[in-house]
Formats: structure tokens, C-alpha cells, sequence
């Protein structure tokens, strides 16, 4: 009960400082007041404490099992195992909410304490920006969604936690996805601070390169994280399935690949300075909009959120946002024409501008998919598109983004001379070796054909980046290998990223080409064979436990036992839940599912052959690695001589 | 001049993604109907159809094969559909059944969508 008054005390505290410091530091900024400016990045400082306390009165009402707070009844009972109550914190609506919320204080706390050094309006700007998006979403807190209302009568027990979801990978695939989509707040707010303060240098990129670096990562993993938990406990084979609540957080990955690769342009060659602001804004935009898709129930998916009182308030949030955006965007536009001389279409700012434009493409691609609905029900008859549609659509662009992975990190900045272009040889000549085996092997459809030539192509452009330090030190000595890594991190952690995407690639196209599936019935003692993976159906048990009934069809596969059930919680009004039985090597997984048992003692189940899907989980470990390890003690290139100049002057 | 520079390549692009996106759409972009609006697609058009599973499921072939009634506000059709049924699949829930009409008045699916819980609680309080 306590607990409840002092959260919901916090969060209105929250917003009141949220509000003044946004309204605040937007004046400040505008009359150059130092000291205001000062008041209201410390009121930010003070909502971010006063949402952390927030957090941890919910936290520990779930785990005392304070269930006067609905929240805590509603998605947590007294057999809900610790790890879970800590998870349920993120689990609903209200909770998620104030997640979001506490990912943006806290990385916004961060991103703002180093940047008086970026001038004192810019600064303003950027803590006004930042504090009226914290604000909207404590005002959804406090008013709409609180996760710290009270019942009328505290129940004994709580409902406890939906068995589907009471997975290892419902621990920590929201809470990574929520914080890449919170932590894109930070470049959004500094680039529209930018503009708003007419500096379109890119004094902003380089604050905030950190923060769309973690927020990228977390997106990556976040996505990788959402097809191992589809792979592994939805049981239909697969682990991506062109859901909106998919696509929508597909989107602001790609807006934000494509932003990663574009600052680089500007950082090297200061062209598409326009462009760079643009696609900051526009992935942030497309996370607003992910967000109300997901929250409002809006277009048909296979996941029914709770359709709450909030879809309305995020959709005047995407709105404002919007016009906010267009708004200063326009005003600033005159001011931010690079050098007159245009781009060279086959150069390495040629590359990353196709790139840019493709990836673009690709979002223009899924967006329509997904509103699709929307719109075709405004002008009369509902239509959908399924995955055939994406596939097609995409297809194309995704293969010319790979081919630009192999070509691009080989042309020289500014014009390729025809020499420069020699080296194309390389992962031409493996992209063709590549072909020949294909061919050799049977394979006829056009599509693999395409793909995995070209990934590798891009394998090869990335290999031959490190084997460069090998032959540019090769007259002193290999002792000088770690210290050109280290000194060159950057550059070779963004070809093990790289590396990383081919191999993830390589999975993708593998299992979506050749994966077989097959519906086997079996006596016992029968066997089946799917792509040459035979198991034999050794029988079938009943299994009771604590809160669930388990039957346990079991099959022999070679020395292994796979055992494939389907379990039935009473409890929750008999709901089932098929846990698939999975073998995994490099080269393929066998994934069978149990669909039922038969009065005369036969099992039916489904079995399928998922070539190289181990290779995804791979690819998508090995980028994240190259990105941490890419980055790792990598200080901001403008901002540390800025803060050095400063220091300089108060000291003299 | 710098602006047509990068207007020439943008519109090709652009062309190429409308272009991806028409014949994608045309090709596989199925209606989403009610239950009553279904009588008029029949014969082979593939189709989507969301609706509450009745109390008449069967299932046959150790549970790859079930037949069952949906209903929504409109009207009440039957479906067949082989292949693994999803977990949550019971009397009650809300289905979205994809698949064609055929001549016998019953719904072939070959995709069965189950509505899929993506909260942590089964059902909230009612107070």
C-alpha cells in the first residue's frame, strides 16, 4: 500500500520536474542564460532520480508481493519464481512504460552532463528536447497508465504470469528491445537541438555517436534475441514471420544502419549534412510510430496487446513529433548545403549514399506493408499482405545492399581511379568460385544463386581489410599486429560487424531456401527420415507436475533422446504449450514438434530440417562483438578538444 | 546542380521500391473479411478471416488435423485446417484463419493464426 503512494508520488514529482526543466532550458536556450540553462539540465537530473526511485518502489513491490498493487496482481502470483518478479517490472504496460522512461533518464542524465561543451544553447536545446519527451511519457504514467494503482480489496494471491512467456528469452529480449528504442531519444534530441540552435555542424553526431552506437547494438540484439525466442518457443519452424509488431521494430534498425553509415560521411568528407539530420529525426519517428502500431492495436497481428487508453495519447505524441521535426527542419534547411561539388558516383561516399538510399528503400517497402491495412480499410475493403509480399519486395533491395557490402570498403574516398577498382577482383573472383560450386551442387533457383555468391563476395572484401595489416607491417615485425588493432579499432570492430551480418546472412538465406519440413505419424519402433536425419518414435508418457501435466512423445536420434511435449496448465484454464525438442549442429538443426498422440499408441509429429540456423545466432553475436570491441575506451572526436579549450580558459 | 545530382539517383531508387511495391502488392495481397462478406469470395481467391473458435473442434490424425465453426458479429462458417495447431487454439479464442472458400461452403485454411498473449497476466482484474 506504501509502496503504491510513494511510486506514484515519485512519478508526479517526475513530471513536475520533467516539465519545468523542459520548459525551462527551451527559454534558457533562447536568451542565453547560462545559469537557467544550468537549473534546468540539474531539474533533468532530478526527474531521472525521481523515476529511479519510481523504479525501485516497483521492483521491490513485486518482489514483497504487494499485491494491493494491481499491477503486481495482475502479472505476478506467490509461485512466480524471483527471476520473473524481477522481469514482471518490464512484463505489462504500465511497467514497460516506466522502463522506457527510466532508459531515457538515465542515458539522457549521461549524454547531458558531458555537453555544456557543445555551447550553451545547443546544451539547452538539447535538455528542453529531452525533458518534454520524458515528460510525455511520465504525463501517460501519472494520468493514463500508472503502474502504481491500487485495488479496493488486496486478493490473497496474485493471476501470475501467461506460460508462454515464462521463458529465459522473456527475460531479456523486451527489456533490450525497449532500450534500443529509448536510447534513439538521445541523437534525436541533439540533432533537432542543432537545428533549432542553427549549428549544422556536426558537433551533435559526434556527442551522441555513443548513444546511437548502444542504441543500435541494443535494436541488433534486440532483434536477434526476438527470432531465438520465436525459433525456440513458438514451434512453427521459423523466426521471422513479417508480423507489424515485427516490421515496426525492423524500421528504426534500418534508419539507423543507414545513419551510422551516412555520419561517416560527413565526419570524413562533411557532405550530407542535411541528410544525417534527416535520418536522426526519421529513426526516432519511426520508433514513436512503432510504439503507438504496437500499443493501439491499430492493423491486425498475431500479438493482441492490451488495447488500451494509450494508443490516442502516443498517436498525438507521433504527431507532434512530426510536425516538430518538419518544423525545424524546414527553418534550418537553407543553412545546411554542403560543398558545391557533388558526390562521385563510384567513391566510397558514392557507396554509402546508394546504401543509404536502399536501406530507405527497404523501410519505404515494410512500411507500406504494415499500414497497408490501415489505409485499404479507410478506402473500403481490409487487405493484408503476407511474408510472399516482403519477401519480393525486399528481396531485391537486400541483394543490392549485399553487393554494396562487397564493393563499397574497396573504393577509395572521394573518385576511384580505375587502379583502385583492381581490388574488386578479389570478392568478384570468390563471388564467381562461389557460383560454380552452387551450380556444381544442383542448386538451380535464382535467388540462393544471387544471395550467397554475394555474401561471399562481402566475407572476402571484410577478410582482405585485415589481411592489409598484415601486408602494411609486414617489413617490421607481427608484434605490431595488436597494436595496429588496437590503434585502427574502429575501423576493424566495423569489419567484424561486418563479418558478423554475412554470416547471419548466410543463416537466413540457408534455412529460408532449404528448409524441409515433414508430418510424420509413427508407431513405436518406427522411424522416419527428413533430409537424411532419421529418428525413430521409441514411445509416449504422461508426466505430472507442480502446476502443469506433461505428455512426452520420445525419439531416438542416433545417440541422442529428443523429447517433445505438450504441456497443459490446468490452472490457466487448460491452456497448452508445445515445447519443441531441438538438435542443433552447424550445419542444420533438427527441430521436431509433438502434435499429439493416437488411441493406438502412434505419435504424430512435425519434423523439420533448418540448414545453417545456428550460423544466426552466430552472425548476430559476432556483430554486437564487433561493435563493443570497436568502440571500447573510443573518445568523441570533437568533443574531447572542446572540453580541453574550455578547461584551458577557465584555468589561465 | 548539386541538388539534381542527387535527385537523378534518388528517383531511380524511388522508381524501383514503387515499382517493387506494386507488383509485390498485386501479387499477394489478400482481402481481410467477416465472416458474412466470405460468401462472396468464394471459388479459389485466398482470403483472411478472423473469428471466435465454437465448441465443435475436432481433431483427427494425432491433432495435424482439426475441423471446427468460427464465428464473428456477422455470421458462422466451418474450417478445415491441417498442420500444427497453435498452443493457445481452444474454444474461445480468436482465430485468423487464412486460406480459400471452396464450392462445399467450407473455409480450406492453410495458415491458422492464434491471437498470442503478449502480456505477462492472463486476464486483468475486474474489480
Amino acid at each position: 500500500m506504501i509502496l503504491g503512494y510513494l511510486g506514484a508520488g515519485a512519478l508526479l514529482a517526475a513530471l513536475v520536474m520533467g516539465a519545468f526543466a523542459a520548459l525551462l532550458s527551451l527559454w534558457a536556450g533562447a536568451q542565453e542564460n547560462a545559469v537557467m540553462a544550468q537549473v534546468g539540465r540539474r531539474s533533468f537530473f532530478a526527474a531521472a532520480a525521481m523515476i529511479a526511485l519510481a523504479g525501485v518502489m516497483l521492483e521491490v513491490a513485486l518482489l514483497t508481493h504487494d499485491f494491493s498493487i494491481a499491477y503486481v496482481a495482475e502479472h505476478t502470483d506467490l509461485s512466480t519464481p524471483t527471476a520473473l518478479l524481477v522481469a514482471g517490472f518490464y512484463g505489462g504496460q504500465e511497467g514497460s512504460l516506466l522502463y522506457w522512461a527510466l532508459v531515457l533518464a538515465v542515458l539522457g542524465s549521461v549524454s547531458l552532463a558531458a555537453s555544456a561543451a557543445l555551447g550553451l544553447r545547443l546544451a539547452a536545446y538539447a535538455t528542453g528536447v529531452m525533458a518534454a519527451i520524458l515528460s510525455f511519457f511520465l504525463t501517460v504514467l501519472v494520468m493514463v497508465a500508472s503502474p502504481f494503482d491500487l485495488l479496493v480489496l488486496t486478493p490473497p494471491d496474485g493471476l501470475g504470469l501467461n506460460p508462454v512467456l515464462r521463458d529465459g528469452g522473456m527475460l531479456i529480449h523486451p527489456p533490450v528491445v525497449l532500450a534500443g528504442f529509448a536510447s534513439f531519444a538521445v541523437p534525436f534530441a541533439f540533432a533537432t537541438a542543432a537545428l533549432l540552435a542553427g549549428r549544422g555542424d556536426g558537433a551533435w553526431m559526434a556527442h551522441t555517436r555513443r548513444f546511437a552506437l548502444i542504441a543500435w547494438s541494443l535494436q541488433t540484439a534486440g532483434l536477434v534475441l526476438g527470432m531465438w525466442w520465436a525459433y525456440h518457443v513458438l514451434g512453427w519452424g521459423g523466426y521471422w514471420g513479417w508480423d507489424p509488431v515485427e516490421n515496426v521494430a525492423l524500421m528504426p534498425w534500418l534508419a539507423t544502419t543507414a545513419y551510422l553509415h551516412s555520419a561517416q560521411v560527413q565526419e570524413k568528407r562533411g557532405r550530407l549534412r542535411a541528410w544525417n539530420f534527416g535520418l536522426a529525426i526519421l529513426a526516432f519517428l519511426l520508433v514513436v510510430f512503432g510504439t503507438f502500431i504496437v500499443r493501439s492495436g491499430v492493423v491486425p497481428s498475431v500479438h493482441t496487446f492490451a488495447i488500451s487508453a494509450i494508443g490516442p495519447w502516443f498517436l498525438a505524441f507521433l504527431f507532434i513529433c512530426i510536425v516538430f521535426s518538419i518544423v525545424v527542419l524546414a527553418l534550418r534547411a537553407h543553412t545546411l548545403g554542403g560543398p558545391s561539388k557533388p558526390v562521385e558516383p563510384i567513391s566510397r561516399e558514392g557507396a554509402f549514399a546508394l546504401q543509404n538510399l536502399l536501406l530507405i528503400g527497404v523501410v519505404a517497402i515494410v512500411m507500406w506493408g504494415t499500414i497497408l491495412p490501415l489505409v485499404s480499410g479507410m478506402l473500403g475493403q481490409e487487405r493484408v499482405v503476407g511474408a510472399s509480399y516482403y519477401e519480393r519486395a525486399t528481396g531485391p533491395l537486400f541483394l543490392l545492399i549485399l553487393a554494396l557490402m562487397a564493393a563499397g570498403p574497396l573504393l577509395p574516398w572521394r573518385q576511384a581511379r580505375p587502379a583502385a577498382l583492381r581490388s574488386l577482383a578479389w570478392p568478384g573472383g570468390v563471388a564467381v568460385v562461389a557460383l560454380t560450386l552452387l551450380l556444381g551442387a544442383g542448386v538451380r533457383s535464382a535467388a540462393p544463386l544471387i544471395a550467397l555468391p554475394l555474401a561471399g563476395g562481402a566475407a572476402t572484401t571484410c577478410l582482405m581489410q585485415y589481411a592489409r595489416i598484415g601486408s602494411s607491417i609486414r617489413r617490421r615485425s607481427w608484434s605490431g599486429v595488436p597494436a595496429v588493432l588496437r590503434r585502427r579499432r574502429r575501423r576493424y570492430g566495423a569489419y567484424l560487424a561486418h563479418l558478423g551480418l554475412v554470416v547471419l546472412v548466410a543463416g537466413v538465406a540457408a534455412s529460408h531456401f532449404w528448409q524441409q519440413e515433414r508430418d510424420v505419424t509413427l508407431a513405436p519402433k518406427q522411424s522416419a527420415t527428413v533430409a537424411g536425419y532419421t529418428v525413430t518414435y521409441t514411445g509416449a508418457e504422461q508426466r505430472q507436475l507442480a502446476d502443469h501435466s506433461e505428455l512426452v512423445g520420445s525419439l531416438r536420434f542416433g545417440a541422442e533422446v529428443l523429447q517433445p511435449s505438450l504441456a497443459t496448465y490446468a490452472s490457466l484454464g487448460g491452456q497448452a504449450l508445445t515445447r519443441v525438442a531441438i538438435t542443433t549442429s552447424p550445419v542444420a538443426d533438427l527441430y521436431v514438434v509433438l502434435a499429439g498422440v493416437n488411441a493406438d499408441g502412434s505419435a504424430s509429429f512435425r519434423i523439420f530440417v533448418n540448414p545453417l540456423v545456428s550460423w544466426i545466432w552466430a552472425g548476430g553475436t559476432i556483430i554486437i562483438l564487433g561493435v563493443v570491441l570497436g568502440n571500447l575506451g573510443e573518445r568523441s572526436a570533437v568533443v574531447v578538444p572542446a572540453t580541453r579549450r574550455v578547461a584551458e580558459l577557465v584555468h589561465s | 546542380m548539386t541538388a539534381l545530382k542527387w535527385a537523378v539517383p534518388a528517383l531511380l531508387v524511388a522508381g524501383c521500391v514503387g515499382y517493387l511495391i506494386l507488383t509485390a502488392t498485386g501479387g499477394s495481397a489478400e482481402y481481410y473479411l467477416t465472416v458474412s462478406q466470405l460468401r462472396s469470395h468464394a471459388g479459389g481467391e485466398r482470403v483472411r478471416v478472423a473469428g471466435v473458435v465454437q465448441d465443435d473442434v475436432r481433431k483427427s490424425d494425432g491433432g495435424l488435423h482439426v475441423s471446427f465453426t468460427e464465428k464473428d458479429a456477422t455470421a458462422s462458417v466451418p474450417v478445415e485446417y491441417s498442420g500444427a495447431v497453435p498452443d493457445i487454439f481452444k474454444p474461445g479464442i480468436t482465430v485468423v484463419a487464412e486460406g480459400t472458400l471452396g464450392g462445399d461452403g467450407v473455409f480450406h485454411a492453410t495458415t491458422l493464426l492464434a491471437k498470442c498473449p503478449s502480456r505477462f497476466s492472463t486476464t486483468p482484474y475486474t474489480q
